[in-house]
C-alpha cells in the first residue's frame, strides 16, 4: 500500500523536476531577463526573501475565503433543504440561481462594489455567491436521490415527512454535501483573489495587481505559486473534513452515496 | 369467508386484525387504463398467519401499498383492528424483500430507529432491541453494521425489527426472494419458529407455494390482472410444523391444487 503511494508518485513527481530543469536551463542558456520570465532559482530566493510580506497578503485572503466558504456552504445547505421541502420554490428560483451563476464575476464585482462600498461586505457577497452554488446543488441531488428502497420502507411503516428527512434524506446527502465542499473550496480562494483585485489594501490578488501593473514578473510569479498552494490547502482541508465528517456521521457507510444497502 | 364482505368481526372465534374489503385498483399506464386489483377481499385474524400467494405480476405489492396506506384504493376500505384505515399510514409493520436497512446504522441501530418511528420510547426500545437480538442468536452482530452481514442475517434483524414494532399486522413482501435456495430454506425453518414462539397476526406475500404453505394457517391464491381472489385454502398440517411437511402426500397434493389454480389463469411465468 505504502510503496504502491510512493510509485504513483513518482513519474508526475519526475517530471515536475524535469520542468523546473528544462526551465532553468532555458533562462540561463538563453539569458532570459527577469522581467520576462524569472527562473525558479531567482523565484525561490524571492519567496525566502519577502516571506514575511507574502504572508501578510496571504493571511488575509486565506480569512476571506475561509469565511467565504464557511458563510456560503452554511447558505448552500438552507438552500438545498428549503429547495427540497418546498418544490415549488425550487421550480421558481432555481433558473434565476442558475442565470446569476453564469454572471461573470468581472462584470459583477464592480457592480457589488457601487452597491455595496470597498469594504468587507461585496467581497463577502461575491464569495458567497459563488461559495453556495456547489453546495447547495450537490446537497439537493443527495437529498432527493435518497435509496429508493429505504424511501418505501419508511413510507410503509409510516414515517413522518419529517422522520423522513433526518433519518434518510439527511444522512444520505452528506457525501453529496461534502462533494460540493470540496469543490466550493477549490474556487473559493481564487474568488478572493478576483474580490481583492476589485478594490482592497491587503491580499494577495491585491498584491498581484501591484506587481503586475509594475512589471515585476518575479512577484506576479511568487503570487500564483502562492494562490495555487492555497487553494489545494484549502482544497485538502475540505477532503480531511469530508473523511472525517462521514466517518462520524456516518459511520459503517463511507463508501456508500446516497444510502444503498450494502 | 363471507362474513368479511359484510360486516365483520365479532361474530366468532378470534377478533379480526387485518381487513382487505372489496378493494379495487386501477392505474393509468400509457394513457391506458390498468385494472390491478378487483374487488379483493381477504383478512387476517389475531395470531394467524395468512399467505397471499399469485403469479408475478399479480398485484402483490400494490396490495401491500394500499394496506400500508401509502396509496389509496379507488374502491373499498382497508380495516386493521376493526378501524377503517384506508390511505392512512402507520398501522401496520413491514419487512420488504430488499432488507432496506439503513447502511450508516448498526443492527442495534436500526431496530430501535424502527422502534422510535412507532413511538415506542428510546430507552425501552434500546432495551427490546438488545434482549431480543440475544435471544434470536444475532447478540453477536448487535454492534456491526449491515454491509458486514449475510443477505440471510440482514432478513433476519429486518424480521426483527417488523417483529418488535407494536403494530396490528406484520406485512411480510416476498421477504425470501432475494435468497439463495439453501438460505431460504434455512430462513424459512427459523421463521416458522420465531412466529410459533410469537403469534403476531401476519400477512405474508409470496409466490412460493412451498413457502405459503409451510408457514401459514390460510392462503389466498390470486388471479392474475386484474388480480382477484380465486380461492382461500386452510391448511390442514398442525402447529409446531417443520419443513417435513414437504414429503406429506397431503402437502404435495394441496401444493399440486395451488398450482392448478395458478396455472388456471393463464401462463405463470416463474
Amino acid at each position: 500500500m505504502g510503496g504502491n503511494r510512493w510509485r504513483r508518485a513518482l513519474p508526475p513527481a519526475a517530471a515536475l523536476a524535469v520542468t523546473l530543469l528544462a526551465w532553468q536551463a532555458a533562462c540561463v542558456l538563453f539569458r532570459i531577463d527577469p522581467w520576462l520570465l524569472p527562473d525558479p532559482w531567482r523565484l525561490v530566493r524571492y519567496m525566502a526573501d519577502e516571506a514575511s510580506l507574502l504572508w501578510w497578503h496571504l493571511e488575509y485572503t486565506l480569512g476571506l475565503a475561509l469565511r467565504g466558504m464557511l458563510l456560503g456552504s452554511a447558505a448552500g445547505v438552507l438552500c438545498a433543504v428549503l429547495f427540497h421541502a418546498l418544490p415549488a420554490v425550487r421550480a421558481a428560483l432555481s433558473p434565476l440561481i442558475v442565470m446569476s451563476q453564469n454572471v461573470p464575476l468581472i462584470a459583477l464585482g464592480p457592480l457589488l462594489m457601487v452597491w455595496f462600498g470597498f469594504g468587507l461586505l461585496p467581497k463577502m457577497i461575491l464569495l458567497v455567491l459563488v461559495c453556495f452554488f456547489p453546495v447547495a446543488w450537490s446537497m439537493l441531488a443527495g437529498l432527493q436521490h435518497a435509496e429508493p428502497k429505504l424511501r418505501e420502507y419508511l413510507a410503509m411503516i409510516g414515517a413522518s415527512r419529517r422522520q423522513t428527512f433526518w433519518r434518510l434524506e439527511l444522512p444520505a446527502s452528506l457525501p453529496y454535501f461534502f462533494s460540493g465542499l470540496k469543490l466550493t473550496a477549490a474556487y473559493s480562494f481564487s474568488t478572493a483573489v478576483v474580490a481583492e483585485w476589485l478594490g482592497s489594501g491587503r491580499g494577495i490578488g491585491y498584491f498581484l495587481v501591484l506587481q503586475s501593473r509594475g512589471y515585476k514578473t518575479t512577484g506576479v510569479f511568487a503570487a500564483i505559486l502562492c494562490i495555487v498552494a492555497c487553494s489545494l490547502l484549502l482544497y485538502g482541508l475540505a477532503a480531511g473534513v469530508e473523511r472525517i465528517g462521514l466517518r462520524r456521521l456516518r459511520p459503517g457507510a463511507e463508501r456508500v452515496k446516497g444510502g444503498g444497502a450494502a | 369467508m363471507s362474513g368479511l364482505q359484510g360486516s365483520p368481526g365479532g361474530s366468532g372465534g378470534t377478533p379480526w386484525k387485518l381487513e382487505v374489503v372489496s378493494v379495487s385498483k386501477r392505474y393509468m399506464r400509457d394513457g391506458k387504463p390498468l385494472h390491478v386489483l378487483d374487488r379483493i377481499s381477504l383478512g387476517v385474524r389475531e395470531g394467524e398467519f395468512v399467505s397471499v400467494v399469485g403469479p408475478s405480476g399479480s398485484g402483490k405489492s400494490t396490495l401491500f401499498r394500499l394496506i400500508g396506506g401509502v396509496e389509496r384504493p379507488d374502491a373499498g376500505s382497508i380495516r386493521i383492528a376493526g378501524r377503517d384505515v384506508t390511505g392512512q399510514r402507520g398501522h401496520i409493520s413491514y419487512m420488504p424483500q430488499q432488507p432496506a436497512l439503513f447502511p450508516w446504522l448498526t443492527v442495534r441501530q436500526n431496530i430501535v430507529s424502527a422502534l422510535t418511528i412507532a413511538r415506542v420510547e428510546r430507552k425501552r426500545a434500546v432495551r427490546l432491541a438488545e434482549e431480543w437480538l440475544e435471544r434470536v442468536g444475532l447478540g453477536d452482530v448487535a454492534g456491526a453494521y449491515p454491509h458486514e452481514l449475510s443477505g440471510g442475517m440482514q432478513q433476519r434483524v429486518s424480521f426483527l425489527r417488523a417483529l418488535l414494532m407494536p403494530r396490528d399486522v406484520m406485512c411480510l413482501d416476498e421477504p425470501f426472494a432475494a435468497l439463495d435456495a439453501l438460505t431460504r430454506t434455512r430462513m424459512q425453518a427459523w421463521l416458522l419458529m420465531q412466529w410459533e414462539a410469537s403469534r403476531r397476526s401476519v400477512l405474508l406475500v409470496t409466490h412460493s407455494i412451498e413457502e405459503a404453505v409451510l408457514l401459514s394457517d390460510r392462503i389466498y391464491v390470486l388471479g392474475k390482472s386484474p388480480a382477484t381472489v380465486r380461492r382461500e385454502i386452510r391448511v390442514p398440517f398442525p402447529r409446531p410444523r417443520s419443513q417435513d411437511i414437504w414429503t406429506d402426500p397431503a402437502f404435495t397434493r394441496l401444493r399440486a391444487d395451488i398450482l392448478a389454480l395458478l396455472e388456471g389463469n393463464g401462463e405463470h411465468d416463474d
